[in-house]
C-alpha cells in the first residue's frame, strides 16, 4: 500500500497557519498543565522516595503512622539502645543508637503567613548514624547540652530568622542559630537541637523515636515479634526508606491523583478541539482528498495520512506545553504534609516527565484524529471533488 | 437580526457544534472546581466572629495547653465564657475512608458562644446532662442517616481506649448552622468524658486542651484581651498565642503555602486552553461562512447583522457549554466535596462560583466571535463572494 | 414601478499583484425601464464589475450611476444596504442559498429586511415560489434540489421582495441546455409579465437571445448595444 506522502500533511499545517498554531497552543496549555503536575510530582519523588536507607531502624510507639504520632518514654529508650542485638556497634563499643524527638512547631514565614515546621531533638549518636548524609554547610554544628540549633538548608528560602548567628524561641527559651546543615530528603526542612534541652524548652519528656543503625538485610518484623507480649514496651520497628515511603506516599499519591484528575479532564476539552480542528481542514480540502483518491490511494492510506496530521498536531503541542513548564525547572515550591510540616521540594521537570507528557500529547492527537480521518476515508471521489 | 438562521447555523454543523460545546462545558467546570476549592477557604475568613478570640500554644499545633489555664484565664478582664475545644480526630467505624470533624467541648458555655447554631431536633439539655452525649450537624446527619438516639461508633486514633474497642457517643441533638464558618458536618461530645476516661487509666492520650476559646463580654476591647492573655502566659509553661477567629482560620490557608497559587495557575491554563480553542473553531466558522456573509450582505443585510451573526452564534456555543457544565458540577458537588475534604476543606459550589464561570465562557464567545465578526464585516461583498473557501 | 438606469463616466479599477487595472472606463449607458438586457463582452471587460456597481456591492472611484431618482454615489454603504434590500435583486451563478435553510427560509431571508409579519413574509415567499414553479418543493434544503430547481429558488427569493431590477451574473452558467432554457424562460417571464428590468451577465450568445437588448462591453468602455427583438427566441 502506498502511503501519502507527510510532505503534503507537514505542508497543510503550514498553509492553514493560524488554525494550526491556535490548536497547537489549545493542546499545549493542557499539556503543560500535565507536565506541570507531573513535575511537582517527580520533584518530591526525588527528595524523597530514594534516600531512605535500609540499614536505618526506626523505633517508635506500635500503630503511631507517623512520628508526631509517636511516644516512646525514656526508660523504653534505654531498653531499646542495650537490648536489641542487632543494632551494630561503634568504634567505641557503644551501640549506634539515638534517641529522638520530633514536634512540628509553628515558625513564621517571609511572606508574612505560618507555618508548621519540623524541629528534631538528637542524641550525637544521630550524627554518627547518618554518617556524611548530614554535613555541616554553614557554620558549626551545635554543642551538646547548649541553647543551640542548626537549620536545614531547604529552609533558609522560606522561614523567618533562621539564619545562622538568628535566635528562635521555642516556647519560652531563646535558642541560637549556629550552623546549616545540608542533608538528604526530609531532613532539609528540618531544625536540628539538643534532645534533652529541646525536650525541656517544649516541656515534653517523651520521645518520639529510637533511630539506630542495623544491618541492611536484618529482619525488623522478627525484632517487633520479639516485644509482642512484653509489658515494657510494644515497639513498631520499621526502616527509614520504608518509613519515608510511606509518608511521602500519601502526599506523592495526592499529586498524581490530582494530576491524572486534570490529565483526563483537560485532555477531554484537547481531544475536542483537536477533532474540531481536523474535521475542519478536512472538509476545506475535500477537494485535494478527491483528487488523492482519484490518483489511486487506499482509503486506508488516506486514514493514516490524517491520523498522521492530528497525531503531528498533537505532538506540537505536547513540545510546546514542555517548553512553557521548562522555566520553572528548580523553582522551589513548598506546601505541607500530613504532619501539617512544610515540605520543600522543586519542580523537576525530568526526561521522564518529558517524555510522559509528549507521549500523552501524542495520544490526545491519535484520538482527535480517528474521526476526522475514517470521514476523509470514506468520502467517495465524485463526492469529493463535487463538493468544491 | 435573523434568530433562525443564527441557530439554523450552529445545528447545521451538529458534531463541530457538540465537539466545541464539549470543550467548553470541560473548561467551565474545571475552572468552577478549581474556585469552588480556594473560595471555601476564604469564606470561612468572612464569616468569622468578632467577639469570639482564641487560645493556642504559641509552639505547635500539636501541643495542647494545661488545664489550670482555665481557671487562670476565669481572672482576665472582658471573657464572658471560656469553652475547651479538643480535636478528637477519630474515624467513624463503618466509614473508615470518610472524614468529618469531632471535637470534646464544654457544653455548657458551648452553646450560648455560639449563636449561629440552632438545635432544629432532640435536646440540648439531654446532651448536657449525658456523659456520652453528642450533637451533630444535619449535613452529617444527612449523609449517614444518623438520628436521635443512635449510638455512633468513633475509632480514636488519638485518643485510644485501652481495651481497644471504639468509642461511643450517643445522638442527644441535631444542629442547624446559619454561618458557613460553623460547619453542620461536625460532631461534639462532652470534654469531661474524654479526661475522665484519660484519669481512670481506660484511655490515652494526650492531657490538656488544644484549644481555649473566650466569649468577649460586650464592648471589650479584643486587641487587649489577647494581649493580656499572652502576657499572662508569656513564662510558661507553654506559651500560647491568643487570635480572633479570622486569624485561626487564617493561619491554615497560609500552612497550604503555595497550594491556592498552583490552583490559580492551573485555572489560567484552562482558560487559556478553551479560549484557544473556542477562537479556533470561530475563526472556521467564519472562513467556511464567508460566501454566506456575501449572500447576506448582497441581499442587504448590514455589516452588523453580519459580525452579529459569527458572535451570536460564539455565545450560542459558550452558553451552552457553561450551563451543561454548572449543571454537571451541581450534580457532582457532594461527591468531589467528599474526596477533596481530606486536603482542603469547605469545598462549595456557591452562586459566586458558578457566576464567574458563566462570565467567563461568555466572555471568551464574545471575543472569539468578534474577531471572525469584524473581519467578516470588513470583507466587502464582491470580496466575500469571490472567496474560495 | 421600473426605473431607468443611467451611468455618467463610471470609471472603477482595481489593484491586483501590485498592478492597477482600469476595468471601467469612463462608461457612459443609459437603460431603459422594464428591459431584459443581456451583458456581453471578452473576460477582464468588465461585465461582472458593471453589475456590482448597478446592484450597489460596490462603489465606483468615479462617475455617476443613477437608478430611478436615487444616486448611488451619494449613499453610504448602510444606506446603500438598505436600498439594495428594497430595489435590487440577486441571481448568481453559483446559486448562492444558505444551505442551512429550506427553499422557502431561502426566499424569506430578503424579507426579513422588510417591515411584514411573519404570516406576511410566508405568504409573499410561497407566491413568490409558486411563480417560480417550485410551490411543492418548499420545505426542502438545498442540497435535496436539483441544480435547475436550485437555481428557481434563487430566482424566487430574488423577487421576493419585488424590486424593480433583477442582476442576474452568468445564472445559467451550472445547468444544462435545457434547464438553462426553462430558467431563461421564466426570467423572460418576469420581465414580460411584471414588468422588471433585468440586467444579465451571460458569454453564451443563446443564452443572450433571450434578452431584448446585447450590451457590449470592450475593455471597460461600452462597444455596441443590439436589438433582439428580431432574433428572439419567444416562449
Amino acid at each position: 500500500m502506498a502511503f501519502v506522502p507527510i510532505r503534503y500533511n507537514v505542508r497543510s499545517l503550514f498553509v492553514r497557519f493560524s488554525s494550526t498554531c491556535l490548536t497547537v497552543l489549545a493542546v499545549g496549555a493542557t499539556i503543560a498543565v500535565f507536565a506541570g503536575m507531573l513535575s511537582l510530582q517527580q520533584g518530591f519523588a526525588v527528595l524523597f522516595q530514594e534516600r531512605g536507607r535500609t540499614d536505618l531502624a526506626l523505633f517508635m510507639r506500635q500503630g503511631a503512622t507517623s512520628e508526631g504520632e509517636s511516644g516512646v518514654t525514656r526508660t523504653q529508650c534505654s531498653i531499646l539502645k542495650k537490648e536489641v542485638p542487632e543494632i551494630e556497634r561503634g568504634a567505641d563499643g557503644n551501640p549506634l543508637a539515638s534517641a529522638e524527638m520530633y514536634l512540628a512547631v509553628r515558625l513564621r514565614k517571609f511572606d508574612g503567613g505560618e507555618t508548621n515546621v519540623a524541629i528534631r531533638g538528637v542524641e550525637q549518636a544521630t550524627f554518627a548514624i547518618h554518617g556524611d548524609d548530614i554535613t555541616i554547610t554553614e557554620g558549626e554544628n551545635f554543642t551538646p547540652g547548649s541553647d543551640e540549633l542548626i537549620v536545614g538548608g531547604g529552609l533558609l528560602d522560606r522561614i523567618a530568622n533562621c539564619r545562622v548567628a538568628d535566635t528562635l524561641k521555642i516556647n519560652t527559651v531563646t535558642f541560637r542559630i549556629v550552623g546549616t546543615f545540608a542533608g538528604k530528603g526530609g531532613y532539609q526542612s528540618e531544625i536540628w537541637g539538643d534532645l534533652d534541652r529541646l525536650s525541656e524548652a517544649l516541656e515534653r519528656p517523651v520521645r518520639s523515636r529510637v533511630l539506630a543503625r542495623v544491618a541492611p538485610d536484618t529482619d525488623l518484623a522478627a525484632i517487633e515479634a520479639r516485644y509482642d507480649e512484653d509489658l515494657r514496651l510494644q515497639p513498631k520497628v520499621i526502616n527509614e526508606r520504608d518509613y519515608l515511603a510511606s509518608q511521602t506516599s500519601s502526599l506523592s499519591g495526592r499529586f498524581l491523583f490530582v494530576g491524572r484528575f486534570l490529565a483526563l479532564i483537560m485532555g477531554i476539552g484537547a481531544i475536542f478541539t483537536g477533532t474540531n480542528s481536523m474535521l475542519a481542514t478536512i472538509g476545506a480540502r475535500t477537494h485535494e482528498i478527491g483528487i488523492l483518491k482519484a490518483v489511486g490511494y487506499q482509503p486506508r492510506a488516506i486514514f493514516l495520512s490524517f491520523v498522521g496530521e492530528s497525531l503531528l498536531l498533537g505532538v506540537l503541542g505536547g513540545v510546546v506545553g514542555c517548553l512553557i513548564i521548562l522555566p520553572f525547572q528548580g523553582a522551589e515550591t513548598g506546601t505541607m504534609n500530613s504532619t501539617f510540616s512544610e515540605v520543600t521540594f522543586a519542580f523537576r521537570t525530568t526526561p521522564t516527565a518529558m517524555l510522559e507528557s509528549i507521549g500523552f500529547a501524542a495520544s490526545l492527537g491519535i484520538i482527535g484524529g480517528l474521526l476526522p480521518a475514517w470521514r476523509a476515508s470514506r468520502m467517495t471521489p465524485t463526492q469529493a471533488l463535487r463538493r468544491s | 437580526m435573523p434568530w433562525k438562521l443564527l441557530v439554523r447555523n450552529v445545528l447545521g454543523h451538529p458534531v463541530r457544534s457538540l465537539l466545541t460545546i464539549g470543550a467548553v462545558m470541560v473548561a467551565v467546570f474545571l475552572v468552577c472546581i478549581l474556585q469552588a476549592v480556594t473560595s471555601g477557604l476564604s469564606r470561612s475568613l468572612d464569616a468569622s466572629s468578632a467577639n469570639r478570640l482564641l487560645v493556642q500554644s504559641a509552639v505547635s499545633l500539636f501541643v495542647n495547653l494545661p488545664l489550670s489555664y482555665q481557671q487562670k484565664l476565669t481572672a482576665v478582664d472582658g471573657v464572658d465564657a471560656i469553652c475547651k475545644w479538643q480535636w478528637f480526630g477519630g474515624r467513624y467505624e463503618q466509614d473508615k475512608g470518610g472524614f468529618f470533624p469531632q471535637f470534646a467541648i464544654d457544653p455548657e458555655p458551648f452553646a450560648p458562644s455560639y449563636p449561629e447554631m440552632t438545635i432544629t431536633s432532640g435536646s440540648y439539655e439531654e446532651f448536657k446532662q449525658t456523659r456520652t452525649g453528642c450533637i451533630i450537624g444535619e449535613q452529617l446527619a444527612q449523609k449517614y442517616g444518623w438520628e436521635i438516639g443512635d449510638r455512633v461508633p468513633i475509632l480514636g486514633t488519638i485518643f485510644t481506649r485501652v481495651d481497644g474497642k471504639p468509642w461511643e457517643f450517643v445522638v442527644n441533638a441535631i444542629y442547624e448552622s446559619s454561618s458557613p464558618a460553623f460547619e453542620e458536618q461536625q460532631m461534639f461530645f462532652q470534654f469531661a468524658y474524654i479526661e475522665e476516661s484519660l484519669e481512670q487509666g481506660g484511655a490515652t492520650g494526650p492531657k490538656g486542651s488544644g484549644l481555649y476559646m473566650l466569649k468577649l463580654s460586650d464592648g471589650a476591647d479584643p486587641i487587649s484581651v489577647q494581649r493580656a492573655v499572652d502576657e499572662m502566659f508569656a513564662n510558661g509553661p507553654q506559651r500560647v498565642q491568643t487570635t480572633t477567629e479570622a486569624e485561626f482560620n487564617r493561619q491554615f490557608i497560609s500552612m497550604l503555602g503555595d497550594v491556592p497559587q498552583l490552583l490559580r495557575l492551573i485555572g489560567g491554563a484552562v482558560l487559556f486552553a478553551i479560549f484557544f480553542a473556542v477562537l479556533n473553531t470561530m475563526l472556521l466558522a467564519g472562513r467556511e461562512r464567508t460566501r454566506d456573509l456575501g449572500v447576506m450582505k448582497a441581499l442587504g443585510f448590514s455589516n452588523g447583522v453580519a459580525a452579529g451573526l459569527l458572535i451570536g452564534e460564539a455565545l450560542l456555543l459558550c452558553a451552552t457549554g457553561a450551563g451543561l457544565a454548572i449543571a454537571i458540577a451541581l450534580s457532582t458537588e457532594e461527591t468531589i466535596a467528599a474526596v477533596t475534604a481530606t486536603f482542603i476543606p469547605g469545598f462549595a459550589l456557591d452562586q459566586g462560583t458558578l457566576l464567574m464561570g458563566a462570565t467567563i465562557a461568555l466572555m471568551i464567545g464574545l471575543v472569539s466571535g468578534l474577531l471572525p465578526g469584524i473581519r467578516a464585516a470588513r470583507l466587502t461583498t464582491t470580496q466575500a463572494m469571490q472567496e474560495i473557501v | 414601478m421600473s426605473a431607468a438606469i443611467q451611468l455618467r463616466s463610471v470609471t472603477k479599477s482595481y489593484t491586483r499583484g501590485g498592478e492597477e487595472l482600469r476595468v471601467l472606463d469612463e462608461l457612459d449607458l443609459d437603460m431603459d425601464e422594464a428591459t431584459f438586457y443581456a451583458l456581453m463582452g471578452p473576460s477582464g471587460s468588465g461585465k461582472t464589475t458593471l453589475l456590482n456597481l448597478v446592484g450597489g456591492l460596490d462603489h465606483a472611484d468615479s462617475g455617476a450611476i443613477q437608478i430611478g431618482a436615487d444616486d448611488l454615489a451619494a449613499m453610504d454603504s448602510g444606506e446603500l444596504a438598505q436600498w439594495r434590500s428594497e430595489q435590487i435583486g440577486f441571481v448568481f451563478q453559483g446559486f448562492n442559498l444558505l444551505p442551512v435553510l429550506s427553499a422557502r427560509e431561502n426566499v424569506e431571508l430578503p424579507l426579513l429586511l422588510a417591515p411584514l409579519s411573519r404570516s406576511q413574509r410566508r405568504a409573499q415567499a410561497e407566491r413568490a415560489l409558486d411563480l417560480v414553479g417550485l410551490g411543492d418543493r418548499m420545505g426542502h434544503k438545498p442540497r435535496e434540489l436539483s441544480g435547475g430547481q436550485e437555481q428557481r429558488v434563487a430566482i424566487a427569493r430574488a423577487i421576493a421582495t419585488d424590486p424593480q431590477i433583477i442582476l442576474a451574473d452568468e445564472p445559467t452558467g451550472d445547468l444544462d441546455r435545457d434547464t438553462a432554457d426553462n430558467v431563461l424562460e421564466l426570467l423572460q417571464r418576469l420581465n414580460r409579465e411584471l414588468q422588471k428590468t433585468i440586467l444579465m451577465v451571460t458569454h453564451d450568445p443563446q443564452a443572450a437571445s433571450y434578452a431584448n437588448k446585447t450590451i457590449h462591453l470592450d475593455k471597460g468602455k461600452l462597444g455596441r448595444i443590439d436589438d433582439n427583438s428580431q432574433v428572439q427566441r419567444s416562449s
